[in-house]
């Protein structure tokens, strides 16, 4: 698969120092980072006293904290119910949005509206919809018959913050798939209208199977996001004293690092996030190898 | 080999991610200094734009005083300020004085960050004789003092003098007691537009942090917060379990609405007047003064146990790596001077800490026409909010432990005795 021009006698110079700022940055931004996290994993520190050498203890208090598990498994929840819901709304919305439909320039433009708008102005609109006594929703639905609930109470949280964090993605995998979409030869569907094949067909015979390199990549990008996810999820459900009663996996890496004076469990924890996000990394390249069609 | 460094690009980037809300901050400089030359010190603080403006005014007077000493002044918002402070104490850098909440002093006092005040006190034996005792209380420790108030706050009750007129309410009395605050909560929680639905609340205060509500009514009860050696969290005990049940029943008689609810009306429901009451301290009296509100002041009510409240200070501490240590005293010796606190108490947000500064119209003569005698009056039945080792990872502990109960969506006591072992779990951690 290797493909695009080799580059030659002195573009060779340009090409290295053309890219060295980047590779400065990555190295000692981001790798360093990744290598200090690691490092200070296996440290106890508050940031004031020096750090005194901790082995595992960081990684086995990890099973014992009560208030990280429950972190974890929030991220864990909130990544299982929104890679998907992304997937398949942004896909249905693509393909939709590729008809010769009545403004489709304008539809198009909505649903990626929530993409360049601040997190934090349309979690304060969200607010408003959740609200129990005076909010949007619950208004809506007493009108249809349906007893209203408390959206952002601790039980219905997760799924409230789903939902805006969905609403907030399908854009972006919406313009991911239409440019998939695009790349699709019009001669496959004229040949397969040919040779009888019915809409149903053609979308999973011809469409879905060329778009599996675009759907492996919506995937990717995301879990990514899911597994980071913190702003909205922070604006919606944020308590007094800093709290959030949907706490994921950054929140508690934050909290601990900054405000517990638990700088080594921190890393232990941003690492173990880390590492599952490596494995669902490999699990992802594996179906790759054998799902993924490119032309 | 490409699929590989694909793979750790997207690692290191998401790893990177996770430390994203940090907010490093990087701007400090450390002030060289020989004998007589201008040396230029940090101060940092969280606050408000509008403190930040008085800041600079102290700030201005003293250099005006002292012109040998630059004080370079930094304040950000309560979240980054301890962000901000952590990164720059880690890397070596800290500011040479900082401001303190009183409930954090241990955590940063017995990690070795503070430098001991006590030979400067000794040098200025005056300094602390006309500060309120009650204020002093958190920062003294067995050596002396690593920190000093710069101003304090006691909760009181607000309540809104035109709602009350409405309903035809009378106004709370000096000696009226926490079943007196439900019954009248009770006359002015109110649906007005007949849908139903609560329009009116009678109370409204935050059940997160033990500084607004929890702890006076505990204490108030007869209970207590934690063991004196910071060892055991007495709030799951028979005395404060009654102050547990009262609050619950606020909650379930509708009287107070669920944290939950309250989101929907921004951070303050008295000031976005949807309650016709509130506990809080002298900070929020610009705010409401602001919001038009038509304030009247009342103590906080009385228990089976008597009255109480909560008195706590936010205060001033140099760190132990000052190049300039001498200077950084010089600006608190300053700050906590009449002049100083002048200043501050004509910023309105908090109540100085010196009597002399407090008792004269500076503080008493401020806009809104409150009764300012009532925080000072309230000193005299206070305890000090606690202070101990792992406060916020207790406080986080309690507060989100007891939320559920006060959305109604978990039951207090069995809840309650998880919180408690939680609790007790932290406390054991920071010994």
């Amino acid at each position: 698969m290797e493909y695009g021009l080799k580059p030659l006698g002195q573009e060779k110079t340009w090409l290295w120092a053309l890219l060295l700022p980047t590779l400065i940055g990555l190295l000692f931004g981001t790798i360093g980072s990744l290598l200090a996290t690691l490092l200070l994993s296996f440290f106890d520190w508050d940031l004031i006293t020096p750090a005194t050498f901790a082995g595992l203890s960081n990684y086995l208090a990890l099973f014992q904290n009560a208030k990280y598990l429950d972190a974890f498994s929030n991220t864990i929840l909130f990544t299982a119910m929104y890679v998907p819901l992304v997937v398949v709304i942004s896909l249905f919305l693509a393909v939709m949005l590729n008809r010769r439909i009545f403004a489709r320039g304008f539809f198009r433009t909505v649903y990626f509206l929530p993409t360049v708008t601040s997190a934090v102005a349309t979690a304060l609109v969200w607010n408003m919809i959740y609200g129990r006594d005076t909010g949007l929703l619950n208004f809506v639905l007493e009108r249809v018959g349906i007893h209203g609930v408390c959206w952002l109470c601790t039980n219905n949280a997760m799924l409230a913050v789903v939902i805006v964090n969905v609403w907030g993605a399908i854009g972006e995998g919406m313009i991911i798939f239409l440019a998939g979409l695009t790349a699709i030869p019009r001669d496959y569907y004229e040949a397969a209208t040919v040779d009888g094949a019915n809409e149903p067909q053609q979308f999973f015979r011809i469409t879905l199977p060329l778009l599996t390199p675009s759907i492996l990549f919506q995937i990717l990008i995301s879990a990514i996001n899911a597994f980071q996810a913190y702003d909205y999820i922070y604006m919606l459900t944020r308590r007094s004293g800093g709290d959030s009663s949907v706490p994921v996996a950054v929140f508690s890496i934050y909290r601990n690092a900054f405000h517990f004076f638990k700088m080594g469990d921190a890393s232990a924890q941003a690492i173990q996030l880390a590492v599952l996000v490596a494995v669902f990394m490999l699990v992802l390249f594996w179906w790759e190898r054998h799902f993924v069609v490119y032309e | 080999m490409k699929k590989m460094l694909f793979t750790l690009l997207i690692a290191s980037l998401l790893l990177a991610a996770c430390a994203a809300p940090t907010q490093t901050g990087t701007e400090t400089t450390g002030g060289g200094g020989e004998a007589g030359a201008p040396v230029e010190i940090t101060f940092m603080m969280w606050g408000a734009p509008e403190e930040q403006v008085v800041w600079g005014e102290v700030v201005h007077d003293f250099h005006a005083a002292n012109p040998n000493i630059n004080v370079k002044i930094e304040v950000s918002d309560w979240d980054s300020y301890w962000t901000k402070l952590n990164t720059l104490v880690a890397g070596g850098t800290p500011p040479d004085v900082f401001a303190m909440d009183a409930p954090l002093y241990l955590d940063w006092q017995s990690r070795g960050a503070l430098l001991n005040l006590q030979p400067y006190l000794d040098k200025n034996p005056d300094m602390l004789t006309d500060v309120y005792p009650q204020t002093l209380t958190a920062y003294k420790l067995g050596d002396g003092y690593y920190g000093l108030p710069r101003d304090f706050q006691t909760i009181v009750v607000f309540y809104n003098k035109d709602m009350f007129d409405t309903a035809g309410v009378p106004y709370p009395s000096e000696d009226w007691t926490y079943d007196d605050l439900k019954e009248t909560a009770k006359k002015l929680t109110l649906d007005t537009n007949g849908d139903g639905k609560t329009d009116q609340y009678g109370l409204w205060t935050d059940t997160w942090d033990m500084e607004l509500f929890w702890s006076e009514t505990i204490w108030a009860y007869g209970g207590n917060i934690i063991s004196d050696d910071h060892t055991k969290t007495l709030i799951g005990e028979p005395d404060a379990r009654k102050a547990w049940e009262y609050i619950d029943g606020l909650y379930k008689d509708g009287i107070m609405p669920m944290p939950a609810t309250a989101g929907e009306y921004g951070d303050d429901l008295f000031q976005a007047k949807v309650a016709a009451m509130t506990t809080i301290g002298h900070w929020a009296v610009p705010g409401y003064v602001q919001a038009g509100i038509n304030i009247g002041i009342a103590p906080m009510p009385t228990g089976s146990a008597g009255r109480a409240t909560s008195v706590n200070s936010a205060g001033f501490v140099l760190s132990k790596d000052s190049k300039n240590p001498d200077a950084a005293f010089e600006f608190v010796k300053f700050a906590i001077s009449p002049a100083g606190q002048k200043r501050l108490a004509q910023l309105g947000f908090a109540i100085p800490i010196l009597k002399s500064v407090a008792t004269s119209d500076d503080y008493l003569k401020q806009p809104g026409d409150l009764d300012q005698q009532v925080f000072l009056s309230a000193l005299d039945y206070s305890h000090t909010k606690p202070v101990f080792r792992g406060y916020e990872e207790w406080s986080s502990a309690v507060g989100d432990g007891l939320a559920p109960v006060w959305d109604g969506e978990a039951d207090l006591d069995p809840t309650l005795d998880e919180v408690v072992k939680a609790a007790d779990d932290i406390l054991a951690q920071n010994k």
